[in-house]
């Protein structure tokens, strides 16, 4: 309701932005969630970065957070007309305040790519033929395989079957074998079980930085794949905690905005 | 606390650990614990080394004859670990479930097959004076020769010690020395007990472990298998 009052009389005082609406129909009904700042860089006097290219060890911190993740900010992803129309009725639905139930509500993991759009602390542990993502929220873990294929059959499931190899200075991380259960974005964009995802990690910034840029494609949802970048700060000030969904946290608010309640 | 200010407090510790590094830390030895373990054994209704009950006190006694008894006509509502709480520790270590060390210079990583759950102990550093209570405590690690031994306190008092419902209190502190056979297949670990509001005295158990090479922990999600109290 807030937000269409918002909408209805106008930007709100100050320099807050127009709130964004699906396709920018203007219509209340399909507002967005407003994006947030996210992380920034490390405070002054923090361990510097590495500069190795190929060692992406360390705590990483998404900057912005956006709830849409389609190829630019405030633009769906690229769903065929029925897809699209699932999308509109969730978003719709949230702006009743009666959201569609998704995994991560439920204590699930939050799928691909959703789980890399986290406002929460990521860990990078490498060791022999293996990346390791130990990700903050809702302690999921992703296993990046160096050393061997995909499956030919892979088991779907929440985060499916990765498998990486470096090309030059970019670690490449290939998806497949999710099941059906997670949304694309915190919106509610779907996806099948021929969802595949690449990731595509560099360091950038002398090392400050980690680009992702994400490619999404899925025969099945979506008219033609797509990709986005986004930028992780190099965090050695900052530890994951302690994350347990199933005891029903309360998020603390982050860069002042609470993420959930 | 709040997350915020947890991270503030994080910060100060990170800062020492730094310190600590920086005027030389004890070197980790050749001894590398990397790789995914199994349990061997039963470990669900836990004993002393000598084979007898813990020790404990009669408050902490009347408690688990509780849990004993609602066990026993199938209430296990006592128990968190049927609404997909994490079983704190040493629980954990001992259910039958497999989990994974990955060792680091930094810390020792154990990402445990059951729900997924990771547990970080953190070399170079000590325990914080006032832990705030987590579901899995705040671990240290350090190398005493070629074992690694393991300090963890700052646990929350929502969870049990075994499945039989051995109850524990905020004040637990557990010591863990871990001991790698000779070709590396084998790991035997020593569990301290020390609570003093719920044990007379403190008390030790142990585990051993076999390594599974070649084994992935395949992604296990508690919440796939059980209704939440939200639903």
């Amino acid at each position: 309701m807030l937000v269409a009052i918002i909408l209805l009389t106008g930007t709100a005082a100050g320099a807050a932005p127009p709130v964004r609406t699906l396709f920018n129909s203007g219509d209340p009904t399909l507002a967005l969630t407003p994006p947030l700042k996210g992380a920034g860089p490390a405070p002054p006097g923090s361990a510097a970065p590495n500069p190795d290219p190929h060692d992406l060890q360390g705590v990483w911190w998404l900057q912005g957070y956006e709830y849409l993740l389609g190829p630019e900010p405030g633009v769906a992803p690229p769903l065929k007309p029925e897809y699209m129309q699932v999308l509109e009725r969730r978003i719709r639905a949230k702006n009743r305040g009666t959201p569609e139930a998704d995994a991560s509500t439920q204590c699930l993991p939050h799928g691909m790519p959703r789980l890399m759009e986290s406002p929460y602390p990521i860990e990078i542990i490498a060791t022999p033929g293996r990346i390791t993502f130990l990700h903050e929220v809702a302690h999921n873990i992703r296993r990046i395989w160096l050393d061997r294929p995909h499956p030919a059959h892979p088991r779907p499931t929440y985060l499916g079957d990765s498998v990486g190899h470096w090309e030059g200075d970019t670690l490449v991380v290939d998806t497949i074998g999710l099941n059906d259960r997670t949304f694309i974005d915190d919106e509610g964009s779907s996806h099948s079980t021929r969802l595949h995802v690449v990731e595509r990690y560099r360091k950038i910034e002398g090392g400050a930085e980690l680009e992702l840029v994400m490619r999404v494609e899925d025969p099945v949802t979506l008219e033609h794949p797509y990709s986005y970048r986004r930028i992780y700060h190099w965090r050695p000030d900052v530890r994951p905690q302690e994350y347990i969904c199933e005891e029903n946290n309360r998020n603390a608010p982050v860069n002042g905005v609470t993420v959930a309640k | 606390m709040t997350r915020g200010a947890r991270r503030a407090r994080l910060g100060v510790a990170l800062l020492a650990a730094a310190l600590v590094i920086a005027s030389g830390a004890p070197a980790s030895p050749a001894v590398d614990l990397t790789g995914v373990w199994s349990l061997t054994g039963r470990h669900s209704a836990l004993r002393t080394l000598e084979g007898t009950l813990p020790p404990l006190k009669p408050a902490a006694r009347a408690i688990y004859q509780e849990h004993r008894r609602a066990a026993a006509r199938g209430d296990r509502s006592f128990d968190g670990v049927g609404r997909c709480l994490p079983p704190g520790l040493p629980r954990l270590m001992l259910m039958d479930e497999p989990f994974e060390i990955l060792q680091k210079p930094q810390a020792l990583y154990f990402l445990f097959q059951l729900n997924r759950l990771p547990r970080r102990a953190y070399f170079g550093e000590q325990l914080p004076p006032d832990p705030d209570p987590l579901w899995l405590g705040y671990s240290v690690a350090r190398w005493d020769g070629g074992d690694l031994v393991i300090e963890s306190a700052g646990f929350n008092d929502s969870t049990l010690l075994d499945d039989a419902g051995l109850p524990h209190s905020a004040a637990l502190h557990l010591t863990e020395h871990y001991r790698l056979s000779e070709d590396g297949r084998h790991l035997h670990v020593r569990f301290t007990i020390d609570d003093p509001q719920t044990f007379t005295h403190p008390w030790d158990t142990a585990a051993d472990y076999v390594k599974r090479p070649g084994y992935e922990i395949p992604e296990e999600v508690c919440a796939d298998h059980t209704r939440l109290r939200s639903r």
